[in-house]
């Protein structure tokens, strides 16, 4: 395992036989060449966690877009734990189509029953077909257990699948 | 000891001008009409593009359905104070598809939202115009909020302020969506307001591709001033530079573009991305002297109960204004 910084995103990397795979946590923003990590990677598939992205803004996601463009040339490019805001600005780009596999990500969600409000993990996997469909799934309450729902247009974080 | 009574006052002279308003609805004609009516300006009303053309001149305001505003190619360029578009239809948002069209074509005032907002909206816009005076998030929030100030004195402090502002919302109660929408719209509008505002004597936006992590001290004309404040309704952001070099005409167009392409230049998507993360964009620009960003966040309602797409709108005026 290896661990950096870059900007102020830190950065850590684990290899296995079955490719490489980097968590991000941070702030994605103007102070760091994100494209750097590309060099700490070996060439081959590779999975990005980014739970622990709490802030974009638009140099960030140049630099973003610019990193996923660059490992897609590489090999497949799996996006595990993406950060909600990382989800919406990628709905809003059209050069975000297809630059990677989203495993699971992070939307914000509201529960009708207790009034909370937060984010929650969506598994892209298990629930493809609806969100294909821009149908959100409805996940039990964090602090109630009622069925929350997505706290927003669905076209806000699941354009990326159709 | 008898009470002395003092003469009430006169009806006040209706300010220069007059509104018109173009809708096709009878119920939304007199809807709108109650609300323009409460600025004491004659208002005259159209129920389609004859009529409205017919009616508007120089120093009409005109307050215009989106279908009907989307009939005439160009209508919003015609001389006239100004041209507003409002919802087509009842309590239905504007379509974001319709909104990008409008700002594509170069409307100035675009409000996407319908009632109970547009009231607010439509109100507080009609108003600034009349008036001409346009700077101040006081306009958007009730009475009795209190404003919170930073003000940057070097643009490292460009991350403290977001970081603050971000707390400090989430502090008084707003949920974390909330508090990470401020923090990208203030980045952004502050990144602008250091970095793309300021012009050479050639009108060259010499910051534009400054290191952004170089100190600079901020005197004069480089200051840039933070404000916001919440009343439950909305959350309102502020930033102010002191250049007022943003092109009016420009920006309206960029933000339709901006939505689906990735920036070549650090102006390119800044403004895109902030007018995405809220629900009212306003640009209240005095050439030369200010610009202001306004930016609004509904904390009433859920996002799915508003419009997709945020209202815009741009004043500029020759008036000097700090509130």
């Amino acid at each position: 395992m290896t661990a950096f910084r870059i900007g102020r995103v830190d950065v850590r990397v684990d290899v296995d036989p079955s490719g490489a795979r980097a968590v991000l946590a941070g702030r994605l923003d103007d102070t760091g060449p994100l494209g750097e990590l590309v060099a700490q990677l070996p060439p081959g598939d590779v999975t990005i966690d980014t739970s622990g992205i709490l802030f974009v803004n638009s140099i960030g996601m140049r630099e973003w877009v610019r990193l996923l463009r660059a490992l897609r040339d590489r090999g497949q490019v799996t996006l595990e734990g993406l950060a909600d805001v990382l989800m919406v600005h990628m709905n809003v780009l059209a050069e975000c189509r297809g630059l990677a596999r989203i495993s699971s990500f992070h939307a914000s969600y509201v529960c009708q029953a207790c009034g909370y409000e937060g984010p929650m993990v969506i598994d892209a996997v298990a629930h493809e077909a609806e969100l294909r469909e821009l149908r959100p799934p409805k996940l039990p309450c964090s602090e109630c257990g009622a069925p929350a729902e997505l706290a927003d247009f669905p076209e806000r974080y699941l354009s990326i699948f159709r | 000891m008898e009470p002395s009574l003092l003469p009430l006052p006169g009806p006040l002279p209706g300010p220069p001008g007059k509104l018109v308003v173009a809708h096709p609805e009878r119920k939304v004609q007199r809807a709108l009409h109650r609300l323009v009516s409460a600025t004491s300006c004659p208002v005259q009303i159209a129920t389609n593009s004859d009529e409205l053309l017919a009616a508007v001149d120089r120093d009409t305001i005109a307050v215009v359905d989106t279908a009907i505003a989307r009939s005439i190619p160009g209508m919003c360029r015609k001389p006239a104070r100004a041209w507003i578009a409002v919802p087509g239809e009842g309590l239905t948002p504007t379509e974001g598809s319709v909104v990008d069209a409008l700002l594509a074509a170069g409307w100035w005032h675009v409000i996407a939202h319908p009632m109970p907002i547009l009231a607010e909206e439509l109100l507080v816009t009609v108003q600034k115009l009349l008036r001409n005076d346009v700077f101040g998030i006081e306009k958007y929030i009730a009475w009795g909020a209190e404003v919170r100030t930073y003000t940057l004195g070097d643009a490292r402090e460009r991350d403290d302020a977001v970081a603050t502002i971000a707390k400090d919302v989430i502090g008084v109660g707003l949920p974390d969506r909330i508090g990470s929408l401020v923090s990208v719209i203030a980045d952004e509008l502050i990144a602008n307001a250091l970095y793309i505002a300021p012009v050479d004597d050639q009108k060259r936006r010499f910051r534009a591709h400054e290191v952004r992590e170089r100190g600079r001290m901020l005197h004069g004309r480089d200051v840039v001033t933070v404000r916001w404040a919440t009343d439950a309704r909305y959350l309102a952001l502020e930033v102010r530079d002191r250049w007022g070099t943003l092109e009016p005409s420009l920006v309206a167009a960029s933000l339709a573009s901006g939505k689906a392409s990735l920036p070549s230049a650090e102006s390119g998507m800044g403004l895109a991305l902030a007018y995405a993360c809220c629900n009212q964009l306003v640009v209240d620009l005095q050439p030369n002297v200010m610009t202001e960003m306004v930016a609004l966040l509904d904390v009433r309602y859920k996002p799915i109960e508003l419009g997709r797409s945020a209202s815009f709108h741009t004043f500029v005026t020759a008036k000097l204004g700090e509130s």
